[in-house]
């Protein structure tokens, strides 16, 4: 049985003004499993990504990486940050910086590696998201695919316990998506550990071991891929066949 | 560190040549040329050729303008009106060392008895025999028109009625000088004897001489009307006298002269043989080894002045025709005439046509060249002492340390911040000094976060401080305590006490109310003197403001039970409410008894009952913004009157960032220049710090043997053209221009911070890196190169702020540009130039902004990402 990685227990999350993101999410994520996190806009599924790797601090709850509380304000946030890699919708990557250098600043300023190093696992790394050919181009050269796959690469870099996925796609065009979900399907062949939030409902059926519908602020629906086909509650129909509707 | 080429500014980027080229204008701007241009000067004697190497002992003008020069073995030479020379005819071949002339004849003497004369009308010399054999050391004649002569041992002997009679003189020194002036006669001597007469010479008495002279030789003395005596030493003193009241005239007491350009030293270390008085305060002095210097204030500076040829011949005698053409005489055929006084002529000053606009720019370009790299100077010191700063206070001001983190993760830091940090540097500050106190300051913490990093490199829970960390069950009473000492202190004694919160404010305010700025009436308006308290005892005003943070800090700690949410003031509002009605209407009721500083003390009734009906119209609207719609209502529930605070929010460096900022931006440069160099005397003291710190570097580099050769002069050359004397303006210059630029800078940044995506953030955070490493790695470099030209416009401004340096007489471009206008009044050219210079200087610096611009462009960032 694979040991739980990721283990959230009750997360609440209430903005100042009153919004009731996050209602109480309690789910745990194992190793080597991929969870994506499919739900309209607005049901929270940023939120308790951002929650993870305290982004946003939860107003309550419990997160525990490997069965040690993150959350508590007296864990060192930045090391625990540093096993949780995260990839954003945005990409956000480091528009100053050369394809490589995006890659080795976390390592050589968060792990202390010298820049042999660093550029050694940076090359193995890119070299694993495909985007070997660019390495000295700048993210401003970029398109929105290969941005995403640098970003992937980033967050690899770090030999994380878990990768976040936040929406990874969302920002590209069709065409561009393909490459970026290779990229992630190969990940998760490989046996890493990571949580998706994603439109990709197909997608999410193909690659996720689980998967968790949250509407409003709450788990509506949780199961294996299979719920994709067989929706248990009305709401996660009614989702379904929205989201069909457009296709 | 980032990868070579991506760094904000690449130095590796800039060509070699130009690296060079950069430096080394730099460090010559700064450090080699020297401030105002010194200009050079020639002698102002001029040699008479008159072919003899004779030894020329004494000279005297007569009263037809004409010269006469008396030399050795008899020598007489003729200046016909100073401008023919010829020799002539001497009854004598003894050597003559001393003449004088007055309105009927011209006298001359010197060894073995010579002594002759001459009268106007004749042509002849003529000598007169004296029965006894002397060397005559000084001649002169008297209003009675009576030859006096002085010799060793004593002697004075008159000539009159044909013949010579002794006079006694009671003393057996060696007698060096006479002169006479009205009735007036002095006599010097060996031994610091002066003897005076006031009988034109009957009778002489002793005069009291410092006793520091008791062993010189006076060997010259001279009277400039009755006004003042100088004397001279052979040892390079000189001696004063001035009419000391109404009944004792000149001559009577002497006074040795402090020499200011000796540094106060009686002696100039000169053997001095003559002394002329051309004026009051103007003397010309001679001596060996060519020496001739000028005094224009009484010997208080004697500067020497050149001659034509380096000549070391002795100096003997000196003789003005007027203030300004006269001669001197001395051994090896030294003949020496000016038209200037003596003094050396400056070149530069000479008389030139400045309404001619050539000879006009010749004249005036060094002056604004100095102008110019003075301004240059204090701009490149300013820009980057307001860059660091500025960033620095950016970096505050989006700090997003709250309290909440300071007291809840940072526990163990927040506490020994103020339990260890905080009093040893004002233990160190008070008895060590201040500039100690700030280096304990500084090691202490650079020493703790080092260590404290290193050791929690690697962990992931609780990291504490140094490994240790105080379990949660003390952790809430340990903040309570906290917050006791922060409103208590450490009242010991002396050097021990620390005042808390409380304490402070009461002291501070105490200290307010000794000046009593306000009047006695329990009114607001009344008081309202006291917003110039702080300039009265600015250490007070300190001492509220900290006391008010630490009061705050205080009562937020010592009341914690360990939640860090928002607090709620039960009925707030209303008690707000009531608050400013209470003030209204003791502005409006509470009579005003005509004392001082009462706002409201009523011009007549009309003005009064205004001010009252206006007090009420405020109230009334403050009420309705403050409470709800209606003031009783059923649906309103208690929680509307309340007010709720998030007292833990507050983010401690912002406050004090802001604080910065706002006392800088709020006041004008002008005014900051006077209060920093005339108000602070920063100049004063940075340049007392720097001193003290060079001093103890070269005692440090004195430690390193071999190295301290070439490290020594480095050192001192530093410190003399960074904090020498006179550099205080520069100082206070580069300070409050740098001080305030940082101010608008830090806006500037923190607008160029704001500017880049939170996502940019969150990236950097979400691999690991910490909040400053984020700041440093990701952020400033984008937000650096966003801020170019508003940051390029603040340089100008600096550039153009420099200007106003003038006022704390920092000669720079401004400052030249007057003093040329007062030399030249050549307004309109002098402006002009002025005004390209500025524009030059600016000019050059978009340029250089326009390239760094494009030079660090990033492709996606910015508008002029693409063509």
């Amino acid at each position: 049985m694979n040991k739980v990685v990721l283990d959230i227990e009750n997360l609440e999350k209430i903005y100042p003004g009153g919004v009731h993101a996050v209602q109480g999410i309690t789910f745990d994520v194992k190793k080597g499993e991929s969870v994506a996190i499919i739900g309209s806009s607005g049901s929270g599924k940023s939120t308790v990504l951002r929650c993870i790797n305290r982004l946003i601090e939860p107003t309550k709850g419990t997160i525990k990486l490997n069965d040690e509380i993150i959350n508590n304000p007296l864990a060192d946030v930045n090391e625990i940050r540093s096993k949780i890699g995260m990839v954003f919708q945005s990409f956000e990557l480091f528009a100053h910086l050369k394809v490589l250098d995006n890659i080795t600043l976390g390592l050589r300023h968060v792990r202390g590696m010298n820049k042999e190093e660093a550029e050694k696992s940076a090359l193995e790394v890119l070299a694993r998201v495909d985007m070997l050919d660019r390495t000295e181009a700048f993210p401003g050269n970029l398109s929105g695919g290969q941005k995403q796959r640098v970003a992937i690469a980033r967050a690899l870099a770090m030999h994380p316990e878990v990768i976040l996925f936040d929406e990874p796609t969302s920002a590209l065009d069709p065409e561009l998506i393909g490459s970026v979900l290779q990229t992630i399907r190969s990940l998760a062949d490989e046996g890493m550990t990571m949580v998706i939030v994603t439109h990709e409902i197909n997608f999410a059926r193909d690659v996720a071991d689980r998967i968790i519908y949250m509407d409003k602020g709450l788990i509506a629906e949780q199961g294996p891929s299979t719920i994709i086909e067989n929706p248990k509650s009305d709401r996660l129909k009614q989702f379904l066949s929205s989201m069909n509707e457009e296709k | 560190m980032l990868a070579v080429e991506n760094r904000i500014f690449s130095w590796q980027g800039i060509p070699k040549s130009s690296r060079i080229i950069l430096i080394s204008t730099m460090m010559v701007i700064v450090f080699i040329t020297p401030n105002l241009a010194d200009g050079y000067y020639e002698s102002s004697w001029n040699p008479v050729e008159i072919n003899t190497d004779n030894n020329y002992n004494a000279v005297i003008i007569d009263e037809e303008g004409n010269a006469w020069i008396f030399g050795d073995g008899g020598g007489i030479i003729f200046g016909e009106n100073i401008e023919q020379w010829t020799q002539v005819n001497s009854p004598t071949s003894e050597d003559l060392t001393t003449a004088y002339a007055n309105e009927e004849m011209i006298v001359a003497a010197g060894k073995n008895s010579s002594i002759i004369y001459k009268e106007y009308n004749t042509d002849n010399w003529i000598e007169i025999n004296i029965q006894n054999s002397l060397d005559v050391n000084a001649i002169s004649i008297n209003s009675n028109n009576e030859i006096f002569i002085v010799s060793d041992n004593g002697e004075i002997w008159c000539f009159k009625q044909q013949n010579w009679i002794k006079i006694e003189s009671m003393v057996s020194e060696n007698l060096y000088d006479i002169v006479f002036e009205g009735e007036k006669g002095l006599i010097s001597g060996s031994s610091g004897l002066i003897l005076g007469s006031e009988d034109s010479g009957e009778s002489w008495e002793i005069r009291e001489t410092p006793s520091e002279i008791s062993d010189s030789d006076i060997i010259s003395i001279d009277l400039y009307g009755i006004n003042r005596g100088y004397a001279i030493t052979s040892d390079g003193q000189i001696l004063k006298s001035t009419q000391e009241s109404l009944t004792t005239t000149v001559g009577y007491y002497w006074n040795l002269k402090e020499i200011e350009s000796e540094n106060l030293s009686t002696s100039l270390y000169v053997n001095l043989t003559s002394i002329e008085v051309l004026s009051t305060t103007k003397i010309l002095l001679s001596g060996e080894g060519g020496y001739i210097a000028l005094s224009k204030d009484g010997g208080n500076i004697v500067t020497p002045q050149l001659l034509p040829i380096k000549s070391d011949f002795t100096i003997n005698d000196i003789a003005m025709k007027t203030a300004f053409v006269g001669l001197i005489v001395g051994d090896n055929g030294t003949i020496l005439y000016t038209e200037n006084g003596g003094e050396d002529n400056a070149i530069g000053f000479e008389i030139i046509d400045l309404s001619d606009f050539s000879e006009f720019v010749d004249f005036t370009k060094d002056n604004l060249w100095e102008g110019l790299k003075a301004t240059v100077k204090i701009v490149i010191f300013g820009i980057l002492l307001g860059f660091f700063i500025g960033i620095a206070l950016a970096m505050c001001k989006t700090a997003p340390t709250t309290l909440k983190q300071m007291i809840e993760s940072d526990l163990e830091k927040t506490m020994i911040f103020f339990w260890i940090i905080t009093p040893i540097t004002i233990f160190c500050s008070r008895i060590y000094g201040i500039g100690l106190g700030i280096l304990a300051l500084s090691s202490i913490i650079i020493l703790m976060s080092v260590l404290n990093y290193n050791i929690n490199k690697n962990n992931t829970d609780n990291e504490g401080f140094l490994g240790y960390s105080i379990s949660n069950k003390y952790r809430t009473i340990i903040i309570r305590i906290l917050g006791f000492t922060l409103l208590v202190g450490l009242p010991l004694n002396g050097n021990w006490e620390i005042n808390g919160g409380l304490l402070s404010i009461y002291s501070a305010f105490s200290d307010f109310h000794a000046f009593h700025l306000g009047s006695d009436t329990y009114k607001l308006s009344a008081q309202l003197g006291y917003i110039f308290a702080p300039i009265g005892n600015p250490d007070a005003f300190f001492r509220l403001i900290i006391g008010l943070g630490l009061t705050y800090l205080g009562l937020l700690f010592s009341s914690s039970k360990g939640d860090f949410s928002k607090k709620t003031i039960y009925y707030g509002k209303l008690i707000l409410v009531a608050l400013f009605w209470l003030i209204i209407v003791t502005e409006i009721f509470v009579d005003s008894n005509m004392a001082r500083n009462d706002i409201t003390t009523g011009h007549g009734i009309l003005t009064t009952l205004g001010w009252r009906i206006l007090l009420i119209a405020i109230g009334i609207l403050l009420t309705k913004r403050i409470l709800p719609e209606k003031l009783v209502s059923t649906t309103k529930t208690s929680a509307d009157y309340n007010i709720s605070i998030e007292p833990w929010k507050i983010r401690p460096l912002r406050t004090i960032a802001t604080l910065y900022t706002d006392f800088f931006r709020n006041t004008p440069l002008l005014v900051q220049f006077m209060f920093i160099h005339f108000g602070l005397q920063l100049g004063k003291h940075i340049q007392n710090i720097g001193i003290d710190i060079s001093h103890d570097l070269s005692i440090l580099s004195s430690y390193l043997g071999p190295l301290d050769n070439i490290l020594s002069p480095i050192i001192d050359y530093i410190t003399e053209s960074l904090f020498g004397p006179g550099k205080r303006s520069y100082l206070s210059a580069i300070f409050a221009l740098g001080l305030n630029s940082a101010a608008y800078q830090c806006e500037t940044i923190r607008g160029a911070i704001a500017a880049i995506p939170s996502g940019q953030m969150e990236a950097g955070r979400s691999i690991g890196l910490t909040y400053m490493g984020t700041m440093r790695l990701i952020i400033l470099p984008q937000a650096i190169r966003i801020c170019i030209p508003p940051l390029g416009n603040e340089m100008v401004n600096l550039v153009l702020n420099s200007s106003l340096a003038s006022v704390i007489a920092y000669t720079e471009l401004t400052r030249q540009g007057k003093l040329v206008v007062a030399i030249t009044f050549q307004i309109f050219w002098t402006w002009g130039m002025v005004m390209v210079a500025y524009f030059v200087v600016t000019w050059a610096l978009a340029l250089l902004l326009r390239r760094l611009e494009e030079k660090t462009r990033i492709p996606g960032l910015g508008i002029s990402g693409g063509n």
